[in-house]
Parts: C-alpha cells; structure tokens; sequence
C-alpha cells in the first residue's frame, strides 16, 4: 500500500505537464494538473471515539499570529510545513495565511474550518474521549504531490505520535 | 487532505475527514469520509450555523467506528 500509487510516474506527468506550462509562461492551468489517482483503499480497524485521543487537522493555514510565521501563501510551488499549536487557544490569537480560498467564512467563525469549540463540547459530553494537546495546521496549497510525501507526512506522522493520537479528524479549507 | 489521511491509516492512526470536494478527493481513496456540497472556505458549515457545522462534524466523526475502507457518504449539506 502505498500514499500515492505510481508516484515517479505522477511526477513524470506533472513534471511534462502543469509545472513545465507555468515556468514557461507562469500560467498555472489546473485543467492540466494531473490529480493524483489511486486504485487501492488503504483497510484499518474503527475505534470508540469515547475511549480515543483525537488528533484535528485543518489546512485553514492558521496559525499563532504573535510567535509562529505565516505560511507561504505566494508560491505558485506550495508550502509543504506544519504549524502546531494547543487546542486550549483562543481564536483571537489565530491568523491565516492560505492565499487559495476566501478568509472571510473563517474570519467570521473559525468553527467553519477550525472547529475547537465543537471537539471540545464533545469532549465534555463523553463523546470523544480527548483531544490531543496540540492540533496540526497546514497551508493546503501542495501541488507537488510527492514533496507532500516526503515533507508533510512525516512531519504530521512525528506529531500524530508525539501527540499520542489514536485518530484523525481532517477537515480541509 | 485524502493523501495524509491514507498515511495516517496506514501509520496506524484512524483517519476521517469531510470534503467539499467529492471528485478531486475519492481518486485519492481516503479510508473514511464525507462530502458536502458546502463552500471552500466553511467546510463544516456556514458561519453562525452552529447545528449544520455539528451535523457535519458528528457525521464525519462517526465514521471513526467503522473499520477502513468506509464507502464515502454524502450528506445533504449545502
């Protein structure tokens, strides 16, 4: 099982593809962008969310506005880093840098992409055993595929471990 | 977000989310999740709309108790 089936073959494509359009005109057609496609479904067990830490990641590209740097939310190439940082904080110390969708639903509520207030009501009704201490925050805009692979996922796996996760709630910009 | 889902499953970790995007996000096959009709930017819901964001989240989280592959389901959220 593998992240991205055929992933030399993928970069081949995007390589002859999206990339070599936009470094020789600086158009970036998504209607050439070979999305990645994959055959199998990755099979694991289900858990009891009441007895399970849980682990949100959101691709808003929030993050700490006073002690932690924007994401790069200007590079047609992506930002492939992670922030983190504790679920307890206040979305008053949240700012976004995503620069690939319209900040003003999340701005209004942070719950649309950011949804502590909910976990954390679940949390108090028994619904989810715990959250993790700290969330993982991505910028989102990763068109390289395989720098996803080899950047991200290791960074989000590290956390995931470090944070002691049993599960994973994505929810994307 | 279907890419780190599968690395999570994979790695062990339970992996569930919710997508706006049904075509771009099932030709990566993530083990578990649910597509709406909503809009980028408020993937939960609208904002304000505390009940459709919770209907969103609870459904999406539900799937946690099933065993992976979960065929992906799509709520009438729009």
């Amino acid at each position: 099982m593998e992240i991205v089936e055929n992933l030399d073959r993928w970069r081949a494509d995007f390589e002859k593809g999206w990339l070599a359009l936009y470094e020789s005109t600086g158009e970036k057609d998504w209607s050439i962008y070979n999305r990645p496609r994959n055959r199998e479904w990755p099979g694991g067990p289900g858990v009891d969310l009441s007895q399970s830490r849980l682990l949100l990641i959101s691709t808003a590209g929030s993050y700490l506005k006073t002690t932690q740097e924007p994401f790069d939310d200007v590079t047609a190439y992506g930002d492939y880093s992670i922030r983190t940082y504790p679920c307890s904080t206040s979305f008053d110390d949240l700012d976004y840098s995503h620069g690939h969708y319209d900040y003003a639903a999340v701005q209004a509520d942070p719950e649309v992409l950011v949804p502590l207030d909910h976990l954390r009501a679940l949390t108090t009704e028994g619904r989810i055993g715990e959250l993790t201490e700290n969330l993982v925050s991505l910028n989102g805009y990763m068109p390289e595929v395989d720098r996803l692979v080899a950047e991200t996922v290791p960074l989000v796996l590290e956390t995931a471990r470090k944070e002691r996760a049993h599960a994973a709630l994505l929810v994307p910009a | 977000m279907g890419l780190l889902a599968r690395a999570l499953e994979m790695n062990g970790i339970a992996a569930t989310l919710t997508s706006w995007r049904d075509g771009v996000t099932r030709l990566m096959k993530p083990p578990r999740a649910t597509f709406t009709q909503l809009a980028r930017g408020a993937s939960l819901g609208a904002p304000g709309d505390k009940a459709q964001q919770r209907r969103v989240l609870e459904a999406t989280l539900a799937l946690l108790a099933k065993d992976a592959p979960v065929e992906p389901v799509t709520l009438d959220e729009s």
